[in-house]
């Protein structure tokens, strides 16, 4: 699903009643099946970006246009509902669309075997490890097969070694259904290893510094010359947005 | 395992409960064996005359009909008050945790209503409600003068009994709905559930543990009020009617007869909600 982002802006009011600009202006325009990732510094409303697209949150001005389709959406703690088990949760977006139950159902085991949680479906969240909770909270995503997956930090709880096994799948998954996908993180290595674009974004207000296709391809090593030289090169703006001072 | 082993299993199994269980009965014991002992010289009943009265739960005590009956009428009560309690308590908790507005229009009363005894009640019930039972709001008058349950349903009882038992129910039904974290209805809404859906299938669930939590406050708040409102005017039935009855005739027996059953039951009541809780409703399951 393409999706076109033209002059949005948002602002809250804080403690004192005094409005603070969280967004904007903001244009962005994604390609159909382009993997996209949102990588800011925390508080740079990137969160509130996705939120926005999502649906959560209404923009102050500006528009978003897309073709109407389904939406997947991933929080960074999972948000897997507790009094369900693995099956149930991920059975959740299906049921809520007024699916059939054993078309649910056949719909879920496809996905669980993906993921690898077959045997685990019968498990509750809170008896699973923060990976495979991680895994399950994908699972739910991208289980009715949407046309644009949102991912808010996903893997940001997790240790390295499992955030690195998740990218993969996260990856592999999202070329196999040919999903459009924003991924917002604050994780360099994790956006140049995941992404066909990154957008970078500076705070205060939230605003793109930075837009850039990556010609890396598939798969790639993280310990590549070329991988490196991206990291660098990103990391460098990430440097700059938070001290200035750097580039001169 | 072989038959034998599951034997010897199945043994160790039971003397570990009994074993657990000794500690809990000292206590008990020593006051049982108290009682025993100084019955002889006070106004106390002995234990055995006490146990006389408890071991033949359908005699007719004092005219007043058996332990069963008395206990039956007050359970039965309760039982009617305690469900319209919670089918008047539950919307309307739900309603007051769902939406600010219903609940800033109901708070006052709430709060006002919430601390009054149901007890203080009982006189304006008894002038309202008169003892207008239930065989007269069914048009059963053909029962009026037989023994039979109806005839012991008083309107005004029922009324203090779901009063009791409606505050707890609409509290803590309220807090649980208001509890229910936002990203969980954020999630359902995002994944495109509807509102009945997300009330179905997120709020409900979410706030089962709270709501079950305000029945069981209920529950032992009305088997409360229910003894105290049974001693005072109004009604000629009950186990809390039969308390004060054998306290006016001195039958001290009987008296403390009432006592062990009130506390029985109201131990089923706590202990057994409790269990079915974590049995049926997957309490346990939620996020800790």
């Amino acid at each position: 699903m393409s999706l076109s982002i033209m002059n949005l802006e948002k602002s809250y009011s804080d403690i004192s009643g005094k409005n603070l600009r969280v967004l904007g202006p903001i244009d962005l325009s994604v390609q159909n099946g382009e993997f996209v990732c949102l990588l800011g510094p925390t508080g740079c409303g990137k969160t509130t970006l996705l939120r926005v697209i999502s649906g959560l949150e209404q923009a102050d001005c500006g528009e978003i246009s897309s073709e109407k389709g389904r939406l997947g959406y991933v929080f960074q703690q999972g948000a897997l509902f507790p009094w369900m088990n693995i099956e149930s949760n991920i059975k959740f977006p299906l049921k809520a669309a007024g699916m059939a139950a054993d078309l649910c159902r056949s719909k879920a085991e496809e996905i669980l075997d993906l993921v690898g949680l077959y045997e685990f479906r019968k498990s509750f969240p809170h008896e699973l490890s923060g990976g495979m909770q991680q895994r399950t909270a994908l699972a739910r995503g991208l289980v009715t097969g949407p046309d644009l997956l949102l991912l808010d930090e996903p893997f940001a709880s997790l240790d390295t070694r499992t955030g690195i096994n998740l990218q993969e799948m996260l990856r592999n998954l999202c070329r196999r259904l040919s999903t459009t996908v924003i991924f917002v993180t604050h994780n360099i290595e994790e956006a140049v290893y995941l992404s066909d674009r990154i957008v970078v974004m500076g705070h205060r207000p939230g605003r793109i510094v930075r837009d850039e296709s990556l010609s890396l391809e598939w798969p790639r090593n993280r310990l590549s010359s070329t991988f490196t030289e991206v990291l660098l090169s990103f990391r460098h703006t990430f440097e700059e947005l938070v001290d200035p001072s750097i580039s001169s | 395992m072989s038959r034998l082993a599951l034997r010897k299993k199945v043994r160790t199994d039971l003397r570990q409960k009994v074993q657990g269980l000794l500690p809990g009965l000292i206590m008990p014991l020593v006051l049982a064996s108290l009682w025993f002992f100084f019955s002889s010289r006070s106004i106390l009943p002995a234990p055995g005359a006490v146990l006389d009265v408890l071991l033949d739960p359908s005699a007719d005590l004092l005219s007043c009909g058996s332990l069963f009956w008395n206990t039956g009428v007050s359970l039965i009560r309760v039982l009617l008050g305690l469900s319209i309690a919670i089918m008047l308590g539950t919307p309307i908790g739900f309603l007051m945790g769902a939406s600010g507005r219903f609940r800033h229009f109901t708070f006052l009363v709430t709060e006002l209503a919430r601390p009054l005894s149901p007890i203080a009640l009982l006189p304006l019930s008894i002038i309202i409600f008169k003892d207008t039972s239930f065989t007269e709001v069914l048009g059963l008058n053909q029962l009026k003068y037989s023994r039979n349950i109806l005839n012991e349903l008083q309107i005004g009882m029922v009324f203090i009994l779901a009063w009791g038992g409606i505050f707890p129910v609409i509290l803590e039904t309220m807090h649980g709905v208001r509890g229910v974290r936002k990203v969980y209805i954020e999630a359902a809404r995002v994944l495109g559930a509807s509102r009945l859906f997300i009330f179905r299938h997120v709020l409900l669930p979410a706030s089962l543990p709270d709501i079950f939590a305000g029945y069981r406050m209920a529950v032992g708040r009305c088997w409360m009020v229910i003894i105290a409102a049974e001693m005072l005017p109004g009604t000629n039935s009950g186990i809390g009617y039969l308390l004060r009855y054998s306290y006016q005739l001195s039958r001290l027996d009987i008296m403390l007869a009432c006592i062990f059953i009130i506390a029985i039951i109201g131990l089923v009541f706590s202990r057994g909600l409790e269990l079915l809780g974590e049995k049926w409703l997957l309490l346990r399951a939620r996020e800790r």
